[in-house]
Formats: C-alpha cells, structure tokens, sequence
C-alpha cells in the first residue's frame, strides 16, 4: 500500500517513498558539489599564475575531481531528484518500485565512490575526458559503468512511473510541460548512457588489455556520452525554468506546442551538437562535420532560442495579466526580485542566453573552431552554459524544494536571497574573462601557462596576467556564492526548523484555486 | 508578508489569472503582448551577431588568403 501526504503549499500528492529517494538523491548531490566546489577552487588558485598553489601532478588530479564531480555527479544525481519529482508529485502518481529505486541509488553511490577513490589516489588521472591512449585504473573505468547503470535505471524507472500514472489515471489531459520536459531530459538520458556503455565498456576492457581500442574512435564515441550528457542538464534545466516561472510569478505557457515542439528538437538534434569537439580532428571529413555542426545543431539551438523566448515572455504575459502593465518593462521592475527563486531563474536564463549560447554557438562554427579549440574560451564558455545556467536553476529551485520535499524551512533567508546574485555575478566575470583570456591563444587544462623549463620561449600578451586576476576574482566570488549555497542547503536540510502544519495553509487556499495550474497545467 | 525561511512563491502565492486578463491584454503592434521580452530578444540578437562578426573578423587576422 502506497503511503502519500498532501504538501499544504501546493495540494499535491507525493508518495513517502519517492520523497525519500528525492532527498537522498538531493542529498548526494550536495555532496559531489562540495567536493567538486573545493576542487574548483584549488583548480582556480593554481591557474591564477601570482598564486600557482598546485604542483603539475595534483593540478591535473585535481582538475579530474572537479570535472567528474561537477559534470557528472552532481548533476546527475539532481537530475535523478528532479525525475522523481516531475513524474512523481506533479504526477499525482505512486513511484512504482521503490526496492528498484533505492537499487539504482546503491549502484550509483557505489560507482562514484569507486570513481572517487582511483582519483584521489592517483590511479586516474586522465582529466573528466580520459582520453585513450591516457589509462587509468579499471576500477575507474568500472566505477563509471557502476554509475551510469545506476542512472539508466532511475530513468527507465521514471518511464515506468509515467505509465503507471497514465493508467491509474493520476492526471487529467497531456503531461504538465514541465514533466514533459523531464522526459524528454531522460529520453536524451537513454542515448547518453547507450554512448557510455558503448565506450566504457571497451575501454575497461582496454585497461585489462584485453583489447585495442582506437583513439579516433574513442574521441567520437565519448563525445556522445561526454557532451549529450550535458544536453540531458539543457533539458532538466528549462523544465526547471518554467517551474520556477509558475511558482514565483505565476508565469504562464505562452504557447504549450511551440514549447513541446522545441523540447522535440532537442531529442532529434541535440545528440550531433556533440560532433563540434571533433572540429579539428583529422579524421572526419568537412561535409560530416558542417552537417553535424552547421545544420543538425543549429536545429538544437533554434529549441533553446524558443525556450529563450517562451520562458521570459511566458513570465511578462504571466505578470501583465495580474496588472503589471506599466511600460515595457514595468512587470520586470515590480518582479520579487528578493525571491532566490526567481532571480536564479532570471540569471540562469540570462547568463546562459547571452554568454553561453552565443559564445557555444559562435565557437560550434567549423572555421571559427580553429582559433577557439582548446583555449580558454571553451571552458569560459560551459561555464556559462553548465554552472551559470544549469547549476543556477537547480539551486534556484532548491530553495522550493526545501520546503516542499524536505518540509524545513530555509536556513539563513537573508544569505539565501543574496546568494543568486553573488554566485551568478561571479561566474558572469568568470566565464567572460575566461573567453578573453582564450581569445589571447591561453590554453584550457594546462598547469602553467608560463611554460617554465620548457624547450621553447612562449610570450602571452601582458594584458593576460590582469584578465587572468579579474577571472580569478570572479571565480572566488562564485565559490563565496557556491558555499552559500552549500551552507544554506545542509542547515536547513539537517538542522533545519521544521514546518508547522499552519505555515503554508492559508497558501494552499489561494495556490488551489490557480497558481500551480500554471506549474502543472497539461496540454487539453 | 515577508517570513523568514518560506519563498515568496510558496508564502504568497501568485493570485488566479482571471479567465480573459490574457485576451484583454493589450497589443503592442508588432511586438504583441509581450513588447519588455522582445525588446530583449532584439538585444540579443545583436549582441549575437557582434560577437559572431567579431569571431570571424578575428579568424581574418590569423589565415589570410592570398
């Protein structure tokens, strides 16, 4: 027998076991973001030149840590709580296996943590890409298969949950959009993981030298795994932006088939946006290149110009029709701009439009690729895809979740409303200055851009060493942010204030009678 | 009704459309019912195409033809 409660804020139903795989997925998470978060830090402190605090081996030991935290582990396992949450509560829907869940929950602690000790005792130090002919141990590589079957299981887990919801009937018309959303996050999940098991597996075979494995084909192959699974976080994170949307200001879908019909496009396009790391590869030819690259991606970007689109028109037409008309932009003035909520959606969508879409699809250019390739300008530029914009929005909704999933009350409020401003503020200067540093010809993933004892004589521009500092500057400033963020999650999820039945009644009058249809209004 | 510890969204949350506040909203020419967001989509649109010229004035620099 399914055991539910009924969340006094927004009237939904949500089953007790799925909101504890929810929080130990949530939890998890945090973790890998701590660990990520102090890489990151020591990463920037040795790439700042004045300071060089890490010597070659740990800076790239280092440096693996925080890609494999950051790219993977976190996001993954808070795209894991989101699937629960977008099938499960907005569903109205029972999770149908828990044992399952919890399963899939083992496997993937159990592969990060495998992955977590070869790194940080030195038996895999080939960088988040683990480029072949670099090995590392085969725990590692096994260690990541752990994880990514983990992960297909939680999804295949969240299509099973859709099915049960459709036949029991849970809810009324289509998907709410920000389900569909997440299923379209876990379709690209399904061909994400399918390249990783393609190429992990062999290459642990590799590791065992039980087989060859080709370089070429290793690139091509990882790259489907390496870089579609950044596009399962484009998808989660603009299903994220339309429920901030609707919980903060209300917002409305301003036009349900052009939203669906964008998410369709990342399904079908996305997956050869990967084909742009292999621009100056010489093993592919041109015409494989411009139409992956040129043509199939830009498809994938015309879905996430949509949803540029739909997200804050949807939050204007929201905020108009409630009365906020003055002017061209009266709505976004009187916008609760105090509400971390919104504001992370606010500076998610921006720093991630603006810096990040242009920059990714300027440098996705075949010609233009040359002068970007492994420079500066390509971390500068997923920093403002993955970290301003994905990472943005999920500690945005965070603060929503803690109420809602955790059922405490958000610690430090006060810090909590600074926190998106600091955080996104300090990774706009980051990224910008990264990308002028790349534009100098700074190269990415290299210890010491001085190129000391080296056999040859290299010279930046002396302007480097200043965009270097401010790029220094703003990362801090992000870390501040980002130990906010951690700060304020552990406290209120821990020692948090627990809240009072009464707290959110009299919200629940007013949200039932409209403002959650607009989160989870389906399609007639 | 600020309280320490609760978004906003969930504190406050936004009131009911009325059915119709949509349709009466009112048009501002090309720009429809929504002009503050295309005026950034605009802006965007032009910060896109000067870092995009910019890119392609800098690969100029470094292969020359001719």
């Amino acid at each position: 027998m399914t055991a539910f409660r009924v969340c006094p804020s927004t009237g939904l139903r949500i089953d007790r076991q799925g909101e504890l795989l929810m929080r130990a997925h949530a939890v998890v998470a945090t973790v890998a973001l701590l660990v990520g978060g102090v890489a990151a830090v020591l990463v920037l402190l040795t790439r700042w030149q004045v300071v060089h605090l890490l010597d070659s081996v740990w800076f790239y030991r280092i440096l693996t840590v925080h890609g494999m935290n950051m790219l993977i582990f976190y996001i993954l396992f808070f795209e894991m709580a989101v699937l629960y949450f977008c099938a499960g509560p907005l569903l109205n829907s029972r999770i149908p296996s828990p044992k399952t869940g919890w399963a899939a929950f083992v496997l993937m602690v159990v592969g990060m943590l495998t992955v977590q000790w070869t790194m940080w005792t030195g038996r895999a130090d080939v960088l988040f890409t683990s480029y072949v002919p670099l090995r590392a141990h085969p725990a590692y590589y096994g260690g990541v298969i752990l994880f990514a079957v983990g992960a297909l299981v939680v999804v295949g887990h969240f299509f099973a949950t859709l099915v049960v919801a459709k036949r029991e009937r849970s809810y009324e018309g289509s998907v709410p959009l920000i389900t569909f959303g997440a299923a379209t996050a876990a379709i690209i999940a399904v061909i994400t993981l399918g390249h990783g098991a393609a190429i992990y597996i062999p290459t642990f075979l590799w590791s065992l030298d039980l087989m060859h494995v080709d370089p070429q084909v290793y690139r091509m192959v990882w790259w489907g795994l390496g870089h579609a699974s950044q596009q399962i976080n484009v998808a989660a994170m603009v299903g994220v932006w339309y429920l901030l949307g609707a919980l903060t200001v209300g917002a409305v879908v301003l036009n349900e088939k052009i939203s669906r019909t964008a998410f369709v496009l990342y399904v079908l396009f996305i997956s050869m946006a990967a084909a742009h790391h292999l621009l100056v590869d010489p093993g592919m030819g041109p015409a494989w290149k411009v139409v992956n690259t040129s043509y199939f991606m830009y498809m994938a970007v015309l879905a996430s110009m949509l949803h540029g689109f739909t997200v804050p028109a949807g939050v204007e037409l929201g905020m108009r029709a409630r009365g906020y008309t003055q002017g061209l932009f009266g709505w976004l003035k009187r916008a609760p701009w105090g509400d971390p909520g919104f504001s992370s959606l606010v500076l998610s969508v921006v720093v991630f439009g603006f810096v990040g879409g242009i920059t990714g699809v300027t440098f996705g250019t075949e010609q233009i690729n040359i002068i970007a390739h492994n420079t500066l300008r390509i971390p500068g530029h997923f920093h403002a895809t993955v970290v301003s914009g994905t990472a943005m929005a999920f500690m945005g909704v965070t603060y929503y979740l803690i109420p809602l999933i955790f059922q405490r009350k958000v610690a430090f409020w006060p810090l909590a409303k600074v926190q998106p401003y600091l955080f996104a503020g300090g990774m706009l200067v980051f990224s910008v200055m990264m990308t002028f540093a790349g534009t100098f010809g700074v190269p990415r993933r290299h210890w010491d851009i001085t190129f000391t004892n080296a056999p040859f004589d290299l010279q930046f521009h002396p302007s480097v060493d200043m965009v270097m500092g401010v790029m220094a500057l703003g990362g801090i400033v992000a870390a501040v942010g980002g130990a906010l963020y951690i700060l304020i999650t552990v406290w209120s999820v821990f020692f948090g204030e627990r809240l009072q039945p009464g707290d959110l009644a009299h919200a629940h009058e007013r949200t039932a009678a409209g403002a959650t249809e607009s989160a989870t209004a389906g399609g007639a | 009704m600020p309280m320490n510890g609760l978004p906003p969204g969930l504190l406050n949350p936004p009131p009911p459309v009325a059915p119709d506040a949509e349709a009466r909203l009112k048009e501002h020419g090309w720009m429809g019912s929504t002009p503050g967001t295309m005026i950034l989509v605009l802006v965007f649109l032009a910060a896109f195409a000067l870092y995009y010229f910019t890119n392609w004035k800098l690969l100029s620099f470094v292969w020359r033809i001719g």
